[in-house]
């Protein structure tokens, strides 16, 4: 890699990064040295913004820029020629394609919808049901800790991603594919036998995301003050009933931020298909940038609308403890 | 739990207990939790062992079925074959300069502002707040062909700076999650001990260095590891900024160990050595250094995560 071409705005962003924060510590310094008095308010506000100035920067730089182009890219054709990219206005064209001519994106989309709605549930039943049998006192917890929140570490390596697109997650759970196609076709029909082979298919890569959740889980459950909990038993309250009346309305919120996670990761993951497809389209097969930028666009927003959506149905079932 | 079945014991005495109704219930509880966890334990474990034992076998062992486990011989040339084929040296020290980089960058950068959003009220903190959050949401592939041309208009292709540079600013790869880790830490400490260090006359940033950062450590070990992987395993990204072979990272040379493993034996006309077995060795290659990390840092990792306050 050669250094000499890009050094120079290497230095600048880096620079950056530091005057920034330097100019409004200076702010305050050159305002005090002339003689103005500054209330105190003023100058811990000046501190919060040197704190969170580099951010800001880097949100202009690195997202809200890039974004505000893709989102005027998307408004047009592009042509790649050998110099340089020329574009054509074409006004709501490459949003209405997906609907009227694309036959790939819309099926794409529908699926990885629905195939998070089957998985979000599985998910957080799953790590909620595994966090609680791991915070108990037992011999060998520190041990399971540790493999439970193994695939942290590498279930985002593409290695392990390709093991199980070889049909070895199938093999983990102890049955081959064959077998469970003929049991589930004898009891079902139809599209719902399709749609419960899909979910065995992936019920272990299901599984194995499921590292960060039990780790917040984890960190959830220990949170719950063991107080409440005393004075239940004491009341003669089972251990069914502690848990859903205390265990889970205290952990209410953790669930909440459980749900935002897993949306989030299950939309944003680079090998999602919508994504690899706006790839193809954009940046391998067709080099269509406007086409790619306007499906970028659209998917973002139905993310936005679809947390919107999960933040308000839930917000009227979790339970804040700290709220008055 | 334990406790409890050792003082029911030692009320009623041993044959006591195995009368106690309650003592059996736990007995039973007990062994439940383990068969349990040993079965998810499995399916967690279970590529890896599968990886690893694959990547010992010979041939013959490949197409024996009678072989399912531990092949015959250890077939340690698999190993040999990948580490050249994989140029491992070289796109390990890549994997590393990013991924160390990036994360510390990451650390030190989201730490710095995350203090600021937890600890100092200024105006329009709650919107921008909102503005992190929102920078999770957003799909790589949406930004990525801006963010390319940014790059390529700066001269940081085919070089480590797209990975680097973000961080430097709080953002890169899931930068948003991070501060919002350090954040909920930052808000559970004490007031009094930022207070005292103002008033004995400490600036804004040595406050923040050398007291609100060391009293952070949990939180510093739990981004750390986190970025570190996330950076070690990412693909997408590498993908798009690194062209030249030789600044391949570990993730790109395996995707592409079959064409050069092809080609490195093509002249010596033993095409039949190249076989899944010497995949699965790098693959375990690839995802042995984080697991190695992981290992040593698991105890302080597991620990951290109780007392990152990560919950509120």
């Amino acid at each position: 890699m050669q250094f000499e071409d890009n050094f120079f705005w290497v230095a600048v962003l880096t620079g950056l990064a530091f005057v920034v924060p330097a100019c409004i510590l200076s702010i305050r310094v050159i305002l005090s040295a002339v003689g103005v008095r500054l209330t105190y308010k003023f100058q811990r506000a000046m501190d919060g913004y040197f704190y969170i100035s580099t951010w800001v920067v880097g949100f202009l730089i690195f997202l809200a820029w890039p974004l505000f182009q893709s989102l005027y890219v998307s408004f047009h054709n592009v042509k790649i020629t050998s110099s340089e990219l020329k574009l054509t206005f074409i006004g709501w064209e490459n949003y209405a394609e997906p609907f009227l001519e694309d036959i790939h994106f819309l099926p794409l989309f529908t699926k990885t919808v629905a195939n998070l709605l089957s998985d979000l549930p599985i998910i957080l039943v799953f790590s909620l049901f595994v966090s609680i049998l791991v915070v108990q006192e037992m011999p060998g917890r520190g041990v399971f800790r540790m493999l439970l929140f193994m695939p942290v570490v590498i279930g985002s390596a593409i290695v392990i991603r390709r093991l199980f697109g070889e049909g070895v997650s199938t093999e983990a759970i102890g049955v081959s594919v064959q077998t469970l196609s003929e049991v589930v076709f004898t009891y079902l029909q139809g599209t719902i036998a399709d749609w419960v082979l899909d979910l065995v298919n992936r019920v272990t890569l299901v599984l194995w995301r499921t590292g960060v959740q039990i780790l917040i889980f984890v960190a959830g459950l220990h949170s719950v003050p063991i107080t409440m909990r005393e004075a239940a038993k004491t009341d003669g309250a089972s251990g069914w009933q502690i848990f859903w009346r205390i265990t889970l309305p205290m952990l209410s919120p953790v669930i909440l931020v459980n749900v935002v996670y897993t949306i989030v990761d299950s939309f944003t993951d680079p090998f999602n298909e919508v994504l690899t497809y706006i790839q193809t389209v954009g940046l391998t097969r067709d080099f269509r940038l406007g086409y790619a930028a306007a499906l970028g666009w659209m998917y973002f927003a139905s993310i936005f609308l679809f947390m919107a959506l999960a933040l308000l149905i839930s917000s009227r079932f979790v339970f804040y403890a700290g709220e008055r | 739990m334990a406790d409890s079945v050792f003082v029911i014991r030692q009320r009623t005495g041993v044959l006591g207990a195995l009368t106690s109704r309650k003592w059996w219930e736990m007995l039973f509880l007990r062994i439940a939790t383990y068969i349990i966890l040993i079965n998810v334990c499995f399916v967690f474990l279970f590529p890896v062992i599968y990886m690893f034992s694959t990547s010992l076998k010979t041939v013959a062992d490949l197409a024996d079925l009678t072989v399912l486990w531990i092949p015959r011989t250890f077939f340690w040339r698999n190993y040999e074959l990948a580490i050249s084929g994989m140029l491992y040296w070289q796109a390990a020290r890549n994997s590393i300069i990013i991924s160390f980089g990036s994360g510390v960058l990451q650390t030190v950068a989201c730490s710095f502002v995350a203090y600021g959003f937890a600890r100092i009220p200024f105006p329009g903190r709650d919107v921008l707040f909102l503005l992190v959050l929102f920078t999770f949401l957003v799909p790589p592939q949406t930004i990525i062909v801006p963010l390319f041309i940014l790059y390529r208009n700066l001269g940081f292709m085919d070089t480590y700076f797209p990975f680097l540079i973000p961080a430097l600013f709080g953002h890169g790869l899931r930068g948003a999650l991070f501060i919002l880790v350090f954040r909920q830490f930052f808000r559970n400490l004490p007031y009094e001990l930022e207070d005292a260090a103002r008033i004995d006359g400490a600036g804004p940033f040595s406050v923040y260095w050398r007291i609100m950062l060391p009293l952070a450590t949990p939180a510093i070990i739990v981004v750390f590891l986190f970025s570190l992987v996330w950076h070690w395993n990412d693909f997408f990204e590498p993908t798009i900024y690194l062209f030249d072979q030789n600044n391949f990272t570990l993730p790109l040379r395996l995707s592409i160990l079959s064409a050069a493993l092809l080609q490195m034996l093509a002249g010596q006309g033993a095409g039949d050595e190249f076989n899944e077995a010497v995949i699965m060795a790098a693959s375990f290659l690839v995802i042995m250094p984080p697991l190695i990390i992981y290992l040593f840092t698991q105890r302080y990792f597991v620990e951290s995560v109780d007392r990152t306050g990560l919950v509120e």
